[in-house]
């Protein structure tokens, strides 16, 4: 497979992949070109890959991470943006609609990134320990504290919502 | 709630999140030609730091040959010394040793003129010096010490008039040798040369 055959196929799926994990359109976009760039960069070794998908996925999600850990990342910007060339948030509309969207907000990186590789990804705990480089036992961990922690989140919500 | 409907809940907000994401356009473009803007910053990167390094190994080189080899200290004025520029053995009595014939002198200007003797310099090993200045004889002593740091005394000699070679004004000037195979130079206390010889035999 060439590399614009797997960008024509897969490349959109890279971007939702981003949105879901990021909750930013333009973080998604970000983190799908930073995953393909990488990936252009050695495209003979990812082609040889068993799943040169799964490979590329586990790219954006270490640069998702990556990006999470650095100071920047929770700095709002300063710089005036031009309405002209701003994207529409589509995640405002999810968090309007979906409290789990929302809860989901309160997540660690990691919770969320493991989440959305199983319930969104499908893929199962020995595969998400491959990407993440821990053990699948750390998955079912993080699954299991993640799951309580958006159950609580969401109850709160809930109650904010009877309330108001 | 169960953890089951938590999860069914979790797939269909993921699935309307996703779903929600407009088309990116131009994907292949732009990961490209990041990807080629980064190689392009790479090579440029890595030939600027391969100049430095070989700018560093040149000038590290130049200053390491400068100390390890026997090179001379700069000469101020006409006639630098070849030896500084070329890589010779320090001037010693080993290097000196043997018979030299003048070939240049400041100031004189008739060193081919015939004279009743060969007016040659003839140094030995044992520290002593003799010679001719073309109708008398010649000796004394020399030492070359450090960096081609030359002295000579003049020993008692005849004052017949001739055209002399002044080989006792110039070894009574020189401060400092500068030799190699085939010839020999003395300078003053400021840099200049004051005679060149050649090796005569």
């Amino acid at each position: 497979m060439e590399f614009e055959e797997y960008v024509a196929a897969r490349g959109q799926d890279l971007v939702r992949l981003g949105f879901t994990v990021s909750g930013d359109y333009q973080r998604a976009e970000d983190l799908a070109q930073i995953a393909l760039m990488q990936a252009f960069r050695s495209w003979r070794k990812v082609r040889k890959a068993d799943d040169p998908h799964l490979y590329v996925r586990r790219i954006l999600i270490n640069a998702y991470l990556s990006m999470t850990r650095r100071r920047s990342f929770t700095e709002s910007p300063s710089a005036e943006i031009d309405p002209r060339s701003t994207v529409p948030d589509h995640a405002t509309d999810i968090v309007n609609s979906d409290d789990l969207w929302r809860a989901l907000a309160e997540l660690s990186a990691r919770e969320r990134v493991v989440l959305v590789l199983r319930y969104y990804q499908d893929l199962d705990d020995r595969t998400i320990a491959d990407v993440l480089g821990i053990k699948p036992s750390s998955v079912r961990a993080t699954v299991s504290r993640a799951l309580a922690t958006l159950r609580k989140t969401r109850r709160s919500y809930r109650v904010d919502e009877r309330l108001s | 709630m169960s953890n089951t409907d938590l999860e069914d809940d979790l797939r269909g907000t993921f699935d309307r999140a996703a779903a929600s994401v407009p088309l990116a356009t131009d994907l292949t473009e732009r990961a490209t030609t990041g990807a080629r803007k980064a190689q392009r910053r790479t090579w440029v990167i890595s030939g600027a730091a391969a100049v430095a390094v070989a700018s560093v190994a040149v000038v590290g080189f130049s200053l390491g040959g400068g100390r390890s080899s026997p090179v001379q200290p700069p000469v101020a004025g006409v006639n630098t010394p070849t030896a500084s520029t070329t890589v010779q053995p320090p001037p010693s009595v080993a290097t000196v040793s043997g018979t030299w014939r003048p070939v240049q002198m400041a100031g004189v200007k008739s060193l081919k003129a015939p004279r009743s003797e060969d007016p040659v310099l003839v140094f030995r090993p044992d520290g002593t010096w003799g010679g001719s200045d073309g109708c008398n004889g010649l000796q004394g002593t020399y030492t070359i010490g450090q960096r081609g740091a030359f002295a000579a005394t003049i020993g008692p000699h005849h004052l017949i008039g001739c055209d002399n070679v002044p080989h006792t004004g110039v070894l009574r000037a020189a401060k400092r040798i500068a030799v190699d195979s085939s010839t020999l130079q003395f300078f003053g206390a400021d840099g200049r040369q004051l005679a060149k010889y050649t090796r005569a035999r």
